[in-house]
Parts: C-alpha cells; structure tokens; sequence
C-alpha cells in the first residue's frame, strides 16, 4: 500500500520478494489431547492456565506475532467456549491486533490427526503455515527457518516440512525426563532421517531401531538426544494431505512424523530440522515443563517475555533486584521476608514474618502471617492461612487453605478446593472441587482428604490399565525430586485413552512396549492397502493375497488383521456415505464383495467360545466410535454380518455381554442401535429353540 | 503491499508504512506492542517511532483547542511510556511535543497582548528562566549549532539567525506580526516535523564537532557500535590520522561492534538505512584495534581520550548507556584521561536519577550463559544488564547537536527543552 517508506523498503532483506506473494497463516492446537494438566483441565482448557500470571496462549499468539503471522487458525478442545470468550475478549481481536484474521475453529476433533484432517476438509490453508501447540512459548524469530524452508521447497517439492528444534545440553530442566525424542538427522541437508522416542521407564525400548538403509545410504548422520522439540513446525499444504491420507495417524510426532519418514519410500516426502542454538523456544508439555518454564521466564531466558514485559494489557509487574517481579497495588508486612525469583500479582497482601521465595503469587492473594512459601505455584484469588507451608505445589484459583496445614512436594489444588486448617495434603495428592464425570451432580466433598468443613474430594486419574505403577504415580504433576520417575508419556485425549483401555490401540503411549511399534505400523500398512484395493474395486482374492503377504512378513497377530481389515472397510463405508449413498446398500455391496476377507480372518467357527468373532465385533464398535453416524452403521453392519453367516448369533451374545462392548459412554451410545438387532436375535432364537435358556443380559450389562 | 511487511519481522520500517493507512488507535496499540516486545529497541528508533505517531495524533485530532491537544497527547503519551519505562527517549519526545504545544498556546494568547509582546521580544538578555525560554527553545535546534559550550551562555547567534530559518515555529510566527486566525495545530505539527528532521540530522551536527575534539596522532578509546560515535569518529578520519581503540561491549552488542569495525554490518535492523552504506573507519586508513572488555584497564594509560555513545542522558548529568560504559569511566578517571560523550539533546531526559537500579533493563540471559548448559541453568542465576548507569563525576563533557557542555549544566537545557509542567505529565 502506497510507496515504500524512505529508508525501509530499500533495506529489506534479499528474501524479501519471494516472501511478498504469501499471507503467513498459523495454525494453534489449542488443545494438544493430553490428560497431563488434570485436574486443572477438568475446569479450564489447558492453554488458558497461567504461566507467571499470564495465561499460556497469551505467550503463544505473541510468537506469532513476533514471527509476523497473519492468519490464525485457532483449534479449541475441551472447554473451548471459554477459550472463545477469552479470545474474544483479548487484544488479539482488537483492531490493532497484528493478526488480520483470528479464527476460532471449533471440531469434535480427539486427537491432532483429526485436527489436520479437518483442516484440510475445509480448505483454509493457503500456503505454508506454521503449526504450534497452544503453549509454546518461545521469543525465536522464524525468519531464518522460514527462509530455509521455503528455499528448500523451491528447490525440492518434496521437502514438506521443517521443525524447529532448539539445542540443549545432555541435562536439561525443560526437556521431558520420562521419554526422550531421538532424532537421526543427515546434516548435510537438514533433513530428519528418522524418530523414534526413548522412554526411560521400560528397559526395552532403550534401544532405536533404526533401518539398515539409513546408515548405508548416509555418509553422515547425527543423532542427536539432546534436541528440545519445542513443537513448532512450518508445513506445506502437503501435510495436511498426507494426514488425511494416513486415516489413523493421530499424534504429530510418534506417529506422523515416524510414519513419513519411514515411508519414505512410497511418498517420497522428506521433513527437514531446524536446530536452533540460541533464543529460547519450549513447550509447556507437562506440569513439569510447566515448573522449568516458569522459572525460565522468570529468570529472563525468555526475554523478552518476562513477567515485567506486561504482555496483558492492565499488568503493570516491575522488575526489582534478584529476579522480583511486584505489580503495584501489593501490601507486604514490614516483616515478611520475599526472596528471589518471585512473582507477587496486585492487590496481594502477605502477612508478618511469611518468607517467600520461587514463587509466583496471582492477583489478590491473601496469605496470612508466618506462611512458608517456597516454590509454589499461587493463582489468583487463592487464601492461605497463617502458619501454614506450601512447598512446590499448585494451588489454583480461589483455592483456600486452612491455617497450620502442609500442602507437600506435588499436591495439585485444584479451583475452590477448600482445605480445613491443620490438614497436611500428602506428597502428589491432586485434589479437586471439579463436578464429577459419572454422574455430573455436585461433587461430594471428602472430609478425610480435604477436612471437616472442606471442599473437594481427590482425583483419581484415569490410566491406562498396561500404566506402570511408577508411570502413575509420576504423572501427578509437579515432579522435584522424582526425576527419575517423571510424566508418562503422551497420553491422548480422554475419548481415545478409553478406547485403548480395549485392544492394543495405542494411546500414544508409544513405548509401552517392544513389539508395539512393528504392529502400529503392520496396522497401518495392511489398512492402507485394503483400503486401496476396496476403492479400486479389486477382486476379494487378489486382497486376500496382499493381506496375507502382508501379514506373513510382519508376523502379524490375527487381531491385528482384523484390526486392519476393520479400519479399511470402515472408512471405505464412510467415504461412500459421504458420496451420498444409503448406508445399508453399501455395506451390504461392500461386505457381499469381500466377503470372503473376513471370513477368514476368523478362526473360531466351531467353537463354543468366539473370540475371534467377538473381537471383530469390537473393533467394529470401537471404530465407528469416531464415526460419522457409527450407531446406523455398527447396525447395518451387525446384520449383514449375520446375514452372510460370517458370524453366528453366540458371537453377538457374547459380545454384547462382553464389558469392553460397554466400557465408556461412547461405546454405549454407539451401539446402541444395534440393540434392536441383538434383541430381535435373541427373540429368534428363543422361538427356534424353546428351551435355551434366555438371559437378558442387556440390561445388566449397561450399568457398571 | 502491507504483505511484504508483514512477512517480515515487524519492526520500525513496518510501523511507520503501517502508520499511514491504519487508524490511529490502531497505530497507538501497534507501536505499544511493538515497545514492549523490544521490536523498536535503541533511543533513535524508539524517538523516530513516537515522534511519527505524535504527528499522527495531532493531524487527526480536529480540534484548535490546545487544552485537548495537550490532554490527549499526554494520554497517548502516558501509554507508550508505561509500554517501555526504560526507553526514555520516548517520553522525551512527548514531553517536547506538549511543550510546543503549550508555546503555541500561550503565543496565542500574547498575540492579544500586544504590550507583553513588544518586551518579549527582546531576548538578547541573558535569558530569565521562564519567559523566554519557551520563545527560543525549539529553533536552534534546527540551526547550525554554535561552535563551543560558552555560545550557549550568551547565545548571540541563534537570535540574529532566527527570522532567517524558515520552519522555526513560534519566535517567527510572533515576528511576522500577528496573524489572528494562527492554526495552532498546523503550527504544533511544524514543530513535530521539525523535531523529526532533527532526529535525522543529528549524528551530523554532532559529527561537525569532532575536528574539535579529535587531534593528529591521538589515541581514541571507544565502546559499542553507536552510529553517533562512529559518524562523529568517521568525520575527524576525513582529515586527520588517529588510532581507535575499540571495545567489543560483549555480551550485548559484541556482533554488532564487530560488524561496525571490519565494516559489513549487514544493515543493522532498526538504525536508518543510511548508516548501512557508510564506510567502516578502516577504510580510510585509521587503524582500528578491537579489544575484550576486560583489557580496557590495561590499555587505558595510553589512550588520549574516551569517546562513548549512550543511551540516555539524566538530568544531573550522569548517563544510562550500554553495559560496561562505566567500568570504562572508571578507568578514565584513574588514569586522568577525559571521557567525552556525544549524544543528541533528544537523549536528555530531565528524570533524576535517585533510582538508578530503576533505569537498567535487564536483558535475555542466555547472552550470557547458552541455554543449553542444562545444570548451570538449573542452579544459577544469571543477570544481564543491558545498561550501566555511569555518574556525571566520571564524564568530562558532553557533545551534544547544540554543542559541548559540561555535565553540570545538562540541567538548564533540560529546562530550556521540557516545560516544569511536563516534566512528569
């Protein structure tokens, strides 16, 4: 618009031109699909926790800014209502925003696999965009990848992505401890060769796998341990794609990026680093990132974002001797003592002879007289009682705590928990007043964990039943001194960490253990190729054969070939309803047809027992879960499989009994259409026989 | 086009395109936002940046009543400095647009009074502190400065030189008789012009010094890689041969100091264009040594004179420049050698300094220690001053556009150049 300004057109860069033709875009996971913040989570959405009193999106979309994005694409999860009206209520919509177009994208998505494949769906992205998780936090600037980046692409079409991934040494505060990425780069092109991530907790998985081809192909490789992959990656409109085209790629890295990388051979796409050695870049990925980063902060790694940088408009924090971060409007006792790396927020008031040190205070605290405070983590509006000690513990929003009590190393107080005084909260109690999933009442309080008079009960995490024991226990948040335990890994969104209480369907807990790896991707394979020749319209034996090929050289269970077959089939009926057929005429198309593949995939015709059938069924009811319309097609479904004699009516029986049928809402919900079905079955075959027995299990089997 | 901006990091190029098509609120937020995510860093910038934002505001406030004026301009005002406490240069350039303001204001009014004029008018007298200072304070600016600090004091020439500049603002506007429909506004906006060229102009006046102060065959000591130190240097290397002691200012400005000496400084970001097509010292023969921080002590003893660039200059005469400034001070002092400090006036802030911990912005702290170095970064604290608050004891003079002065008497062009009124508006 207009001519150039004097001095500063002639002085931008040489890249400048190439950089003119596209808007940068961004794209934010505002919700990453993780359970690691619970139960914090349980009220608000993960990225809208403060970090130094400054909520972690606001940190997020200031990246962006600084990078010089245009467009945002904001992906909101759980709780996004309250996501929106923050956002809309921000700067960041204001006219002056450096953004020109902020959208909130809201999706029923599970998992970042279904983020980027509805992304795609909708035709929003113009050219390379960046994708960020909403708690990066990070003062790079992108010129210099995105440079690189694109000077690649031009060069190679095939280049389809850049990480950015930031150098840190062998120990560091901010990687995650529990499992740690490994990264087989060649660096004479920057490009990643291979991924795999080393969790410390199992012996077996201490190893990497790498393919033989790499090293021979190569005559350089680094592979590099020590590499913060702080989850910022600049794609090209080809990795959406490809995210569609890999139906059940759900986490970017463990199976996104493994996936490409080792199907090099098929797409032919490569994914480049960038390995940054200074300006700070890092993730908040769980409560213990969430603790390092706060003291990065604090401590000016990330200048400038600091707390006296004042990113929220109304924040006025100054910067005293030693790391002190006050806002004005803060009532110190003569007598308190307030050490370093503190942040105390306005209108708190600390009493006589309370010491404070690492540690940040919200807005409006009260903290009563002779109160220790040493690395704790205080949000707004929280009271605590004179005499009592907190020790590298959160305590959130308008929690309350007695006086004389002990909160210890790792207890989580989650919003408006109230502590009746002289309670001690147990090392890695996490406590909360959230309203309780099952039933969704007010939420009972527990008087032997919260005390006479308090609030809240404590919160039990789901974990996946093949958790360890230490896994679990490490996963309650704000690990010190239990390094050598740490967070499990990714465990994926609530919906899907469910799902894989069934089945061996991974819930992201990549490494739980050896063989995983080899099945995921016999899974993935044999899926794809199914898929492909149901499309094509290949003859069921020549699909017979390719699976069995498949199958014999992965050594590959029955399961997973049913799993295999289940996934095809499954997104083959959806792609066909989409195209606007009736749901039953294309089952009944598609399972006359090929039939015969999954008969024989099945072993247990004359025994009493059906597993094998069984099994099927609930990879079926398992994958419509995420369906479009999975309830009418688990029916459509279930009958035809009758119909064709595939499977017999015990096997319906038995897997209606089954409690995995049953296990989480959504299972229930989507089978049950099917009840017409199996009640019909169970009526027939009472009249065919009189005499057996008939149980309605129905009934029983939906409440537990 | 805003595209080709946006692309790129934004900065003060993309602020100032940007300033002519968004709307003003808009720019205000953009600039606040800019200020305090250190987009618009060095005093220059930061002055260059407010003073076109000013310029804005006034043009698109319609009113002719300077109390609006002044009220929404110290709004505006009082928003960027909370943005940037640490940039003083930013209030600065508010306060001296709200005193033009004012003058134009009351030179309305004396136009009624026609008695009141005719003694004012007068200014040949030493001047008293509040009449005339207001009369006289803006037009040297955009004068050929006068030649030694002494002029100042008696400053005969400025006044004879007066009715000849063109843009002077207000002595001209009351001597070319009384225009009684005067636009205060067009008048104000002349004066934010004039302060604007000013900022443009000012490494070359104070660059007309340095034959001065610059001799054959002296030894120069110099820190960081101020473009008024280096234009001021360049100029006495036209036609004298001296040595220059360099000072490499690491952690902070180390790269960019080493640019400045072997001369491929790639464009320096934020500092005007022109300064990237300058010739590096060396280039006409002046032989350039770039030492540690640590060795000025030891190389002090033979050094001539200390020429720093700073930040911003206090009202008492002491200075806030970049880290390490007064550890070179000191060791002037020691060693007797005089420490000469060139700054535009629009550095000079009239704050005092009974805080001076106040004044130093702490800085990125992975300057100073690499990130990477996991368990130092677990169990130190590092602190990376950006600045250094050097006392006015340790400097022996200050080269300003409008002369050398003696630290001492900083306070009376701070009283000549900022209103009492404004001092904290």
């Amino acid at each position: 618009m207009g001519p150039k300004q004097k001095g500063g057109g002639s002085k931008q860069r040489g890249n400048a031109a190439e950089e003119v033709e596209e808007t940068l875009q961004a794209v934010v996971l505002a919700d990453t699909f993780e359970t690691r913040f619970e139960p914090f989570t349980l009220d608000k959405p993960r990225c809208l926790l403060p970090l130094a009193n400054t909520p972690l999106i606001e940190y997020t979309l200031e990246f962006l800014a600084n990078a010089g994005v245009e467009d945002v694409f904001l992906y909101g999860g759980a709780h996004s209502d309250q996501l929106e009206k923050y956002i809309n209520a921000s700067k960041w919509r204001s006219l002056s925003s450096p953004f020109k177009q902020l959208a909130f994208l809201k999706s029923t998505s599970t998992s970042v696999g279904d983020v980027m494949r509805d992304l795609d769906g909708k035709h929003l992205i113009t050219g390379d965009f960046i994708v960020v998780s909403g708690d990066v936090i990070s003062n790079l600037p992108i010129e210099g990848a995105l440079t690189q980046h694109r000077a690649r692409r031009a060069a190679n079409k095939d280049a389809i992505m850049t990480m950015i991934l930031r150098e840190a040494g062998r120990n560091h505060r901010t990687k995650s401890s529990s499992s740690s990425p490994v990264f087989i780069i060649d660096p004479t092109k920057d490009r990643c060769l291979h991924y795999e991530e080393i969790d410390h907790h199992s012996r077996e998985t201490t190893r990497l796998n790498i393919d033989s081809e790499i090293i021979l192909e190569n005559a350089e490789l680094d592979i590099r341990q020590d590499l913060i992959d702080c989850g910022i990656d600049i794609c090209t409109p080809d990795v959406l794609s490809l995210w569609s085209d890999s139906f059940d790629y759900q986490t970017p890295r463990t199976q996104f990026l493994y996936g490409v990388l080792k199907d090099y051979e098929l797409n032919g796409k490569t994914i480049h680093t960038h390995i940054v050695k200074d300006h700070y870049a890092a993730r908040v990925r769980n409560l213990k990132a969430y603790d390092a980063v706060t003291k990065d902060v604090i401590s000016r790694w990330a200048y400038p974002l600091c707390p006296d940088t004042n990113l929220l408009p109304g924040h006025n924090y100054e910067l005293r001797k030693g790391n002190l971060y006050q806002e004005q409007g803060v009532t110190l006792a003569r007598s308190c003592v307030i050490g370093r790396r503190t942040v105390i927020g306005q209108g708190t008031s600390i009493g006589d002879k309370t010491t404070v040190k690492d540690t940040v205070l919200g807005r409006n605290c009260k903290i009563g007289k002779n109160v220790t405070l040493d690395g704790a983590f205080i949000w707004d509006g929280a009271v605590i009682g004179d005499g009592t000690t907190v020790r590298h513990a959160i305590v959130a929003d308008n929690v309350q705590v007695g006086s004389k009590c002990i909160v210890e190393p790792g207890a989580l107080l989650s919003f408006g928990v109230k502590i009746a005084d002289g309670m001690t909260v147990s090392e890695g109690k996490r406590i909360t007043n959230a309203p309780r999933e099952e039933d969704g009442g007010a939420p009972e309080s527990e008087p032997e964990v919260v005390g006479e008079g308090g609030e809240g009960y404590e919160y039990v995490p789901y974990e996946d039943e093949d958790d360890s024991d230490t896994e679990s226990n490490a996963s309650s948040g704000l690990v010190y001194n239990m390094a050598q335990l740490s967070l499990s890994t990714d465990s994926i969104s609530t919906l899907s960490s469910d799902v894989s209480d069934y089945g061996h369907s991974r819930s992201g807990s990549f490494s739980s253990s050896g063989g995983d790896d080899d099945e995921e991707h016999f899974v993935h394979d044999a899926a794809t190729s199914v898929y492909d020749s149901l499309r094509d319209g290949v003859t069921s034996d020549v699909v017979q054969l390719e699976l069995v090929s498949l199958r014999m050289t992965a050594n590959a269970s029955d399961h997973q070939v049913r799993r295999a077959v289940v996934s095809a089939f499954m997104k083959r009926t959806q792609q066909l309803m989409e195209g606007g057929k009736a749901a039953g005429d294309i089952v009944r198309e598609l399972f006359g047809k090929y039939r015969e593949i999954i008969e024989r995939s099945l072993f247990d015709r004359d025994r009493d027992a059906k597993p094998d059938q069984v099994d099927l069924l609930l990879l079926l009811q398992q994958d419509l879960v995420h369906r479009n319309r999975g309830d009418t097609v688990l029916l459509f479904v279930a009958k035809e499989l009758y119909d064709l004699e595939i499977l017999e009516e015990e096997a319906y029986e038995q897997w209606w009994d089954d409690e995995r049928s049953s296990s989480t809402d959504e299972m229930k919900q989507v089978r049950s259409q099917t009840q017409q079905f199996v009640d019909w079955l169970a009526n027939a075959e009472e009249e065919e026989s009189s005499e057996e027995e008939d149980d309605d299990e129905e009934e029983e089997s939906d409440d537990e | 086009m805003p595209s080709t901006s946006m692309a790129l990091t934004p900065g003060l190029a993309s602020f100032l395109r940007s300033l002519k098509t968004n709307p003003i609120d808009t720019s205000i937020d953009n600039l606040i936002s800019l200020l305090k995510r250190r987009q618009i860093r060095h005093s220059r910038s930061c002055a260059t940046a407010t003073a076109y934002l000013l310029l804005r505001v006034i043009s698109a406030c319609r009113t002719s009543d300077a109390a609006k004026l002044i009220e929404r301009v110290q709004s505006v005002g009082r928003r960027l400095v909370a943005a940037q406490p640490k940039e003083m240069v930013v209030g600065n350039i508010v306060r001296r647009v709200l005193g033009l303001i004012r003058d134009e204001a009351e030179d309305d009014r004396e136009a009624d009074f026609n008695l009141s004029e005719a003694s004012e008018s007068q200014p040949q007298t030493p001047r008293a502190l509040d009449g005339s200072d207001r009369g006289s304070s803006r037009p040297p600016l955009s004068q050929p400065a006068p030649i030694s600090m002494f002029s100042l004091l008696s400053h005969p020439e400025p006044e004879t030189s007066l009715p000849g500049t063109p843009a002077s603002a207000s002595p001209s506007g009351r001597l070319l008789g009384h225009v009684q429909s005067k636009d205060v506004r067009a008048e104000v906006l002349e004066g934010v012009n004039e302060i604007i060229d000013e900022l443009g102009q000012v490494d070359d006046q104070i660059a007309a010094y340095a034959l001065d102060h610059i001799h054959s065959n002296e030894i120069i000591l110099t820190h960081t890689s101020s473009t008024t130190v280096q234009k001021f240097l360049l100029k006495a290397a036209a036609k004298r041969k001296f040595t220059v002691i360099h000072a490499e200012s690491y952690p902070n400005n180390h790269e960019a100091t080493h640019a400045t000496v072997s001369g491929n400084s790639t464009g320096d970001e934020e500092i005007l264009s022109t300064e990237s097509f300058q010739k590096p010292l060396i280039a006409l023969g002046i032989t350039v040594i770039l030492i540690p921080d640590s060795a000025v002590f030891a190389l002090m003893s033979r050094v001539n004179k200390v020429i720093l660039g700073t930040h911003s200059v206090l009202a008492n005469g002491g200075l806030v420049a970049s880290a390490g400034t007064r550890v070179i001070a000191r060791a002037a002092k020691v060693h007797q050698t005089p420490v000469v400090v060139v700054s535009g006036v629009y550095k000079l802030s009239p704050v005092y300094p009974f805080d001076f911990d106040s004044l130093i912005e702490y800085g990125d702290s992975s300057n100073v220690i690499g990130y990477e170095d996991g368990d130092l970064v677990d169990q130190i604290d590092v602190q990376n001053p950006l600045y250094d608050y050097v006392p006015a004891e340790l400097i022996d003079l200050y080269i300003t556009n409008l002369g050398g002065h003696a630290p001492s008497y900083l306070y009376r062009i701070v009283s000549d150049h900022y209103r009492k009124e404004d001092i904290s508006f």
